[in-house]
C-alpha cells in the first residue's frame, strides 16, 4: 500500500485538494483541531500545574531546595551547630535558615474573658527564626500583608499567619479555632509547655502554604529561652541553592558527611506529603482522561470531515480508479489531509501554549483556593500529546476514506449504491 | 485483440433480475474505430464498462490481447486500465481540484514518470487538443467542449491501445461535438483503436463500423 508511487500520488492529489479547498471550511477544521490541541494540552496543564503551583510555593517558601530536620524520635537535631558550620561551607548553598518549631496555642481574649467564658485560643506550631536568615530562603516578609515583619532585634513581638485569624480565615470546624478581633498591635498570650508570654502582633502574614499561614513566628535569639534551648540545636535548616544545582547532589554530600545520623536530610521532593504525591498521580490520571475524550473528539471529527469529503468526492474517486489510480494512493491523500489538520492544528496550538498561555499563566497564577496554578505543559509530554493527535487523526481519516474507496468503481463513477 | 464471448450480465435487485446484456459475442480489432448505438437501456453503455474492465460480467468472457481479464486480479486490471486503455467520459470527468495539465499528467505520474516528464506528455497531449493555452486552468474556467478535450488528452496522453468513450458529446454543442468527432478521426487515423458508444447515428457513422444493440443482443454490425 505504502509504495513510494502511492506516497507521490497521495501527496500530490492531497496538496492540490488542500489548495482548493474553500478557506472557511480549511479554517474550521484546523480551528477544531487547535481546541482539541488545547484541550489535550491545556486542561491536563492546568490540572497538573494546580497541584506544581502547589509544590513550588511549598518549596520556594517553605522547605527551600534541601530540608534537614529532627529524627522522628529525636525531639531535635542534635548537634546542629556542626552542621550548621558544615551548610555554611558549602559553596553551592545560597542561603539557610534554621528553625526552632515547637508546638503551643495562642490565646486571644484573655485579657477580657470572664471567668467562665470559653478562651479564644488556637493551637499553632510557633517557629523561631532568624528574620533576615528566614526571608534570604522563604521570603517570608515578602508576604506580609498587614503590619511588619519581625527584625532582629524585636521582642516580645510575633507575626501571625492568616489562618489563625478569623477575619482571614472565616471557616469553623471542630479542632481548627481561630481568633477573634486580633490584629497589628493587639496582644496575644503564646504558650509552649509550662511557658507563656504576652507579645504584640507585628505583622500578618498570608500565603497559600499552610505552613506559614498557620504558624506564627518569634525572633529565634528570644524564642531559644522561651523553650530553654540554648545549647544551639536547631529542629529544621532549610537551604536555598544557587541556581543550577541539584539538590539531590547536597542532600547526597550532606548524608556522606554523617548528617543522617542526627537528622533527616531530604530534597524538597523527598519531603513532600505522600497526600501530595497521590494528588500529583491522581490529576495526572484525570489529565490523561480528559486527553483520552479529547483524543477520541478530534478522531471523530476528523472522521466526520473526510467522510463528508469522501463521500461527497465519491464519484470523483470512483473515476480516479476508473483510469487507473491505485486506491492506496487516493487513501494515501486523505492521510495526508488528515496530517496536515492536525499538524497546522498542533502547530497553532504549540505557538499559543508556549507562546502566549505558559507565559502568561506563569506571570498571573490561576488564584485557586489552595495554591497559585500555573500551566505545565513539558516539552517531552506535549510533543506526546501532538504524536498521539496526528496517530489519532490519521486513523480517522484513513477509515472513511478506506469505506469510500473499497466501494465499486462503477458504482461509485454512475453514483449508484 | 478485445473478443468477447457469451458475454452477459445481469443486475439483480432484490428478486428482481435484470439481464441487461444477453450472450454477447463481438470482436474489435486492433487499430478499429468501432460505435456501438441503440436505444436508451439497450446495453450499449453496460458493454461498453465490461469491454473496458470497469465492470465484471456476470458470465462469458472478455479476452484482450489473448488474456482472459476473468482471471485478473482487481490491481491488474486497474493496472491495465491505467496502461492500455483511455477513456472518455459522457461528463468529462475531470478532478475539479486539478489544472487541465494537472489531469492530464496524473495518469503519467502515476504511471511513474518523473514530474518533468509527464507534465512534458501531458502538455504535448494539450497542445495536440488546442488547449496549449488553457494548461493552468481548472475545469470550472473551462467550456465543456474544453473540458471535454482535456478530457480526450488525458485519455490518449500515455498512448492507450484502446480508447474508449461514453457518449462524449452528449454534453456538448454541435461546434464541440464535432471538434470532438474530427480529434477522434484524427487519432483512429494514427492507428488509434477507439470503440465509442453513443446514440447520435451522425457521429456514429464517422466510425469504422457501426453495432447496434437492441435489448442486450446485437443486432446488426455494419462496416462503414
Amino acid at each position: 500500500m505504502f509504495s513510494w508511487l502511492n506516497i507521490k500520488i497521495g501527496f500530490f492529489l492531497a496538496v492540490r485538494q488542500l489548495r482548493r479547498a474553500s478557506i472557511w471550511t480549511t479554517s474550521l477544521i484546523i480551528f477544531v483541531m487547535v481546541l482539541t490541541f488545547l484541550n489535550l494540552v491545556v486542561v491536563s496543564g492546568i490540572l497538573v500545574g494546580l497541584i506544581q503551583g502547589s509544590i513550588d510555593q511549598y518549596r520556594e517558601q517553605w522547605t527551600g531546595d534541601v530540608i534537614v530536620s529532627n529524627l522522628t524520635d529525636k525531639k531535635y537535631i542534635e548537634n546542629s551547630p556542626n552542621l550548621i558550620r558544615l551548610i555554611e561551607s558549602l559553596p553551592e548553598i545560597q542561603s539557610f535558615s534554621a528553625r526552632y518549631i515547637e508546638s503551643g496555642t495562642v490565646e486571644a481574649n484573655y485579657q477580657t474573658r470572664r471567668e467562665n467564658d470559653k478562651p479564644n485560643l488556637a493551637g499553632t506550631p510557633i517557629t523561631g527564626i532568624d528574620p533576615l536568615a528566614e526571608h534570604a530562603v522563604s521570603g517570608v516578609a515578602g508576604k506580609v500583608i498587614e503590619g511588619n515583619f519581625l527584625t532582629p532585634n524585636d521582642f516580645d513581638q510575633v507575626v501571625l499567619g492568616s489562618y489563625l485569624l478569623k477575619q482571614y480565615f472565616p471557616i469553623e470546624s471542630p479542632g481548627l479555632e481561630v481568633l477573634e478581633n486580633v490584629g497589628i498591635g493587639s496582644k496575644v498570650r503564646i504558650s509552649v509547655g509550662d511557658i507563656t508570654r504576652e507579645v504584640t502582633v507585628k505583622g500578618i502574614v498570608k500565603t497559600k502554604v499552610d505552613d506559614i499561614s498557620r504558624n506564627i513566628f518569634m525572633v529565634d535569639t528570644q524564642f531559644r529561652g522561651m523553650i530553654g534551648r540554648s545549647d544551639g540545636n536547631v529542629d529544621q535548616i532549610v537551604m536555598k541553592l544557587k541556581p543550577g544545582v541539584d539538590p539531590a547532589v547536597i542532600r547526597d554530600t550532606l548524608i556522606r558527611s554523617g548528617a543522617d545520623k542526627t537528622a533527616r536530610v531530604q530534597t524538597f521532593e523527598d519531603a513532600q506529603p505522600k497526600f501530595l504525591k497521590d494528588i500529583i498521580a491522581t490529576f495526572n490520571m484525570l489529565g490523561a482522561a480528559f486527553s483520552s475524550i479529547g483524543l477520541v473528539v478530534a478522531s471523530i471529527t476528523i472522521f466526520i470531515v473526510v467522510f463528508i469529503n469522501a463521500i461527497t468526492r465519491r464519484k470523483f474517486i470512483g473515476i480516479l480508479k476508473g483510469i487507473g489510480i491505485s486506491g492506496s494512493a487516493i487513501e494515501i491523500s486523505y492521510i495526508f489531509q488528515s496530517i496536515f489538520y492536525a499538524v497546522i492544528g498542533s502547530a497553532i496550538g504549540l505557538i499559543m501554549v508556549y507562546g502566549f498561555l505558559v507565559p502568561a499563566v506563569a506571570a498571573n497564577p490561576i488564584d485557586f483556593p489552595f495554591s497559585d496554578g500555573i500551566l505545565v505543559a513539558e516539552y517531552g509530554e506535549t510533543f506526546f500529546r501532538v504524536f498521539l493527535l496526528v496517530v489519532s487523526t490519521v486513523i480517522a481519516g484513513y477509515i472513511p476514506a478506506w469505506m469510500i474507496i473499497r466501494k465499486n468503481t462503477l458504482d461509485s463513477i454512475l453514483g449508484r449504491n | 485483440m478485445i473478443e468477447t464471448k457469451d458475454l452477459v450480465k445481469t443486475y439483480t435487485n432484490g428478486a428482481v433480475e435484470t439481464r441487461v446484456l444477453k450472450g454477447i459475442n463481438l470482436t474489435v480489432k486492433s487499430g478499429e474505430f468501432v460505435s456501438i448505438m441503440g436505444r436508451s437501456g439497450a446495453g450499449k453503455s453496460t458493454l461498453l464498462y465490461q469491454l473496458s474492465l470497469l465492470d465484471n460480467p456476470s458470465t462469458g468472457d472478455v479476452i484482450i490481447d489473448g488474456i482472459n481479464t476473468e482471471r485478473m486480479t482487481a490491481l491488474q486490471k486497474s493496472q491495465f486500465r491505467l496502461v492500455k486503455f483511455g477513456y472518455v467520459f459522457q461528463d468529462y470527468a475531470l478532478m475539479p481540484e486539478l489544472t487541465a495539465l494537472e489531469n492530464v499528467a496524473l495518469p503519467l505520474l502515476m504511471q511513474g514518470l518523473s514530474r518533468e516528464r509527464a507534465n512534458r506528455e501531458a502538455t504535448k497531449a494539450l497542445e495536440r487538443m488546442g488547449l496549449g493555452h488553457r494548461l493552468g486552468n481548472i475545469p470550472s474556467q473551462l467550456s465543456g467542449g474544453e473540458q471535454q478535450r482535456v478530457s480526450i488528452a488525458r485519455a490518449v496522453a500515455h498512448e492507450p491501445k484502446v480508447l474508449f468513450a461514453d457518449e462524449p458529446t452528449a454534453n456538448l454543442d454541435t461546434a464541440s461535438s464535432k471538434v470532438v468527432m474530427d480529434i477522434f478521426g484524427e487519432l483512429h487515423k494514427e492507428g488509434q483503436t477507439i470503440i465509442m458508444v453513443t446514440h447520435e447515428e451522425e457521429y456514429a457513422r464517422r466510425a469504422e463500423r457501426l453495432i447496434t444493440l437492441e435489448d442486450g443482443k446485437i443486432t446488426d454490425s455494419q462496416s462503414l
